[in-house]
């Protein structure tokens, strides 16, 4: 196969993937090719993509590729789409996802606990929008449900993996620049 | 109670002259349904007078705490207990740091370190949020086909499509059926204890016994076979009637008992 076929057949196989699409996946498709020729045709893609005159690109999250239109575009795929805007996460349902994201697995008690809030409402419209999961019960009192987030939390964030959330570093960062900014 | 220095932060045990709490002087006023929680609130407090969060004068952001508490104006239940609860927590601390000790306390027993921890905690998640914002802002504008819905309505049934005829046949059948659920409320005739009991008592001098089951769906309403029922309970209690049920399930007889020879219509 040349470099030219497995591109274009790396970029079929992305295309018509509703969900990121992982290197050990396409290896599996695409029989007989190594690994590294796979990613280099990836790398040289998403290149491609990347340049001027595209308006869509194949980004990483959730372990694979998977193509997005590029946010320049956002105003005009909203007018195709009919949708006014799309909803950012209130504060209270970010804060619960942060919460869980970074204590998982987590019950909803120990969730209220670190917000301070009853945080039933929050869960029950994440679980909605698919970015948390139920993946138990706890062997506690009550047997309390238990949650993580989703493939889907990654990819609506864009992340590779839970690896990816920010750090301790980055949010200590953070916590100085905001107490710079006040002093 | 005699307090050594040593035992309580210097800051705290002043008495401070009461004054109107909070943004006196500030200039702008918070309203307290912009805090996500009484975590939010007491961070806000705590660095708008720039008070380290490992040394948090307790006495001094209660009071602003409570300050905040009490200018709500609107009443959430819900939310005003976990304020509250973060109150009561401050309180408690307090009360713990005014009790005389022996020997000084290590730096893990300080009373605050359950309200300290909670607070960096929640600090931290709050931090993590706003780069977790930054993230979402930028990945809402980039539609992935994953999340881009249907382009009208929210079904999740699979579209059908349907010629005009078949379209207006279901629309007549959906007329239909409305017309045969009409519904209408209808006043069922009053029925009286009373009345019915005459009735009960006629019909079984006439019959002498009664299957109870068909004159239960004799009657023309559930109210009147309700009252019916309550007259048979009657019947059988002042021992005018006798009723007999051969197996569970199965109809009851009623039949006046032959010794009774006044009737329940004479009482």
């Amino acid at each position: 196969m040349t470099d030219d076929t497995l591109k274009a057949l790396v970029e079929a196989l992305i295309f018509v993937s509703q969900e990121p699409v992982s290197l050990e996946r396409l290896q599996a498709v695409i029989e007989g090719v190594p690994a590294a020729e796979i990613q280099a045709a990836v790398d040289e893609l998403i290149a491609g993509s990347d340049a001027g005159g595209r308006g869509i690109h194949i980004i990483r999250a959730g372990g694979g590729w998977i193509f997005a239109t590029k946010p320049a575009h956002d105003r005009e795929v909203r007018r195709l789409l009919q949708i006014e805007r799309k909803n950012r996460l209130s504060s209270a349902g970010l804060e619960t996802l942060a919460a869980i994201a970074y204590r998982q697995p987590v019950t909803q008690s120990e969730v209220s606990a670190i917000r301070g809030v009853d945080s039933t409402g929050a869960l029950k419209t994440l679980l909605e929008k698919k970015l948390i999961k139920i993946v138990g019960r706890k062997k506690a009192p009550g047997n309390p449900l238990v949650y993580r987030t989703s493939e889907e939390f990654l990819l609506y964030l864009g992340l590779d993996n839970l690896d990816g959330l920010p750090s301790e570093a980055e949010i200590a960062k953070i916590l100085e620049e905001e107490k710079a900014v006040e002093a | 109670m005699t307090v050594t220095p040593a035992e309580t932060p210097p800051l705290e045990d002043q008495p401070v002259p009461p004054s109107p709490p909070a943004e006196a002087g500030d200039g702008y006023q918070v309203r307290l349904d912009v805090f996500e929680g009484p975590l939010d609130l007491l961070l806000f407090l705590i660095r708008k007078k720039k008070i380290d969060i490992h040394d948090i004068p307790i006495a001094a952001i209660t009071r602003d705490y409570l300050g905040y508490l009490e200018r709500k104006t609107e009443i959430n239940l819900d939310r005003e207990a976990e304020f509250v609860f973060i109150a009561a927590l401050l309180i408690y601390i307090k009360s713990q740091m005014l009790l005389p000790r022996e020997t000084d306390l290590a730096e893990h027993e300080d009373p605050r370190r359950v309200l300290i921890d909670r607070l960096l905690e929640y600090e931290k998640v709050k931090a993590a949020c706003s780069l977790l914002r930054e993230r979402e802002d930028v990945q809402i504008l980039q539609w992935k086909r994953d999340f881009i819905p249907p382009l009208h309505g929210e079904s999740e049934l699979e579209p059908v499509e349907l010629s005009l005829f078949e379209l207006a046949e279901s629309f007549f059948r959906i007329m239909k059926r409305r017309e045969a659920d009409d519904t209408r409320v209808i006043r069922g005739r009053d029925v009286s204890v009373e009345a019915k009991m005459k009735e009960l008592t006629a019909l079984l001098h006439e019959r002498s016994v009664i299957d109870f089951l068909e004159y239960f769906e004799s009657n023309a309403s559930l109210e009147e076979a309700l009252v019916s029922f309550f007259c048979i309970l009657e019947l059988v209690k002042s021992r005018v009637a006798v009723a007999v049920q051969d197996e569970l399930f199965q109809t009851i007889r009623v039949w006046l008992r032959k010794d009774a020879h006044r009737t329940a219509a004479h009482d």
